[in-house]
């Protein structure tokens, strides 16, 4: 039989299959038929996406570490990041006494053409994710991680620094959970442009000139990878 | 922000991971797993009721995660079904093996754990007033209930007549027609 001659059981056995019901010997067959077939795989997914509905009262538990850290051995995730090198950091003393020992790595890629996503992550030298900066779609986003001691009285502020021109602000980095912003487009251009980013330490609200009024905490080549 | 809203954000925050991910990027698959392991493994733990069996499945669906990314688009539906219909399947393959064991005291918490994002409305993934949930509504409660308690809590035919003291053959007809109207509904 080809599924096309009889939608109707393959959407019956596709329902039971997302659902569970569909057991045993039963289920690998069909496990195997959907593996090869466009209109099974289809079906499922149709399931899939409007039984999840169903699992909406299910209340989020969160896992211990070990879990994770089993994870990471089986896929040999050693490192924190195997995969990009490292930019050199120009860390400056008196900043770094100021902020209380964050010393930064930053590292920069870009997926290619077609992706549009280009991603720093701000680590400590012990591997703890400080930042991670997404530019997705014209929108900048970016995660707090595990920031060290820091003055409670001051905000991180993001600048790119285009060759030859002015430091252009993309915004205070947050010290907990996510901000996204839309970038103008004088931020996109500054970003195209720039050969680096620097992160300053700033009053709270942001530099009030518009320009970076410390020096830099850090100061790390874009695209290092 | 507006629960549909809030759910699109994150429909974006996943696939842009899994993007990463697909790109051998060990940070995103971290920062995919603080977002959606506790759902995921609120899901195990429902199905397996064993903490340890759930763990253990819960690293062995991030597994497949971390090697499959390449495979979502997110043209053809949403990163949380996707990896939720991953750790199901996981979960219902682990099960044909372990089921022979009956569990007397399921470790299912009492009150739920909170999550890092402390989101008490239950999963921001899924938009309320949604139209499954309209269907939904549609079915009779013996209908739905059998529904969930084999979605939800991977239960067999078998297991929800046990439950639920309605002879097998009921139970799979309540079942066939409630998967027969909510496809009509979600169709219509």
């Amino acid at each position: 039989m080809t599924p096309q001659d009889h939608p109707q059981i393959v959407d019956s056995l596709a329902a039971e299959y997302v659902l569970g019901t569909l057991r045993g010997l039963a289920r690998r067959r069909f496990e195997k038929w959907r593996a090869t077939t466009p209109m099974v795989q289809e079906r499922c997914r149709f399931w899939e996406e409007n039984l999840m509905q169903l699992a909406k009262g299910v209340r989020p538990i969160r896992p211990p570490p070990r879990v994770w850290q089993g994870i990471r051995a089986r896929l040999n995730l050693t490192a924190r990041e195997p995969r990009l090198r490292p930019a050199r950091v120009l860390a400056i003393a008196a900043s770094v006494l100021l902020v209380a020992g964050l010393s930064a790595v930053l590292y920069w890629r870009s997926f290619g053409p077609g992706k549009l996503v280009e991603v720093a992550t701000i680590s400590t030298p012990t591997g703890s994710h400080v930042w991670e900066v997404d530019v997705y779609r014209g929108r900048l986003i970016v995660h707090a991680g595990q920031l060290p001691p820091h003055p409670t009285d001051r905000d991180f502020e993001l600048w790119a620094l285009p060759a030859g021109g002015k430091p252009v602000s993309l915004g205070v980095l947050p010290t907990t959970g996510t901000a996204k912003r839309s970038l103008t487009a004088v931020q996109q251009q500054a970003l195209a442009n720039a050969a680096q980013v620097a992160v300053t330490v700033e009053p709270l609200g942001g530099s009030p000139t518009g320009q970076p009024t410390s020096t830099p905490v850090f100061v790390a080549p874009l695209r290092a990878s | 922000m507006s629960a549909a809203a809030q759910s699109a954000d994150l429909d974006e925050q996943l696939q842009l991971l899994l993007e990463r991910c697909a790109a051998a990027d060990a940070n995103a698959l971290e920062r995919l797993y603080g977002l959606a392991s506790p759902f995921l493994f609120a899901c195990l733990m429902r199905i397996l009721r064993r903490r340890a069996l759930a763990e253990e499945a819960l690293q062995d669906v991030f597994v497949s995660i971390w090697q499959r990314a390449g495979q979502f688009h997110s043209s053809r539906g949403r990163p949380m079904a996707w990896m939720m219909s991953i750790a199901r399947y996981r979960a219902i393959d682990l099960l044909r093996h372990e089921r022979s064991a009956p569990v007397l005291v399921p470790e299912l918490p009492e009150r739920a754990e909170s999550s890092d994002d402390s989101r008490d409305e239950g999963a921001p993934w899924m938009p309320a007033g949604g139209l499954l949930e309209r269907c939904l509504a549609l079915l009779t409660d013996h209908q739905r209930n059998c529904l969930e308690l084999a979605f939800v809590g991977g239960n067999s035919h078998e297991d929800i007549s046990r439950l639920t003291g309605n002879p097998l053959g009921t139970v799979k007809s309540w079942i066939r027609r409630g998967l027969r109207s909510l496809r009509q509904c979600l169709e219509s």
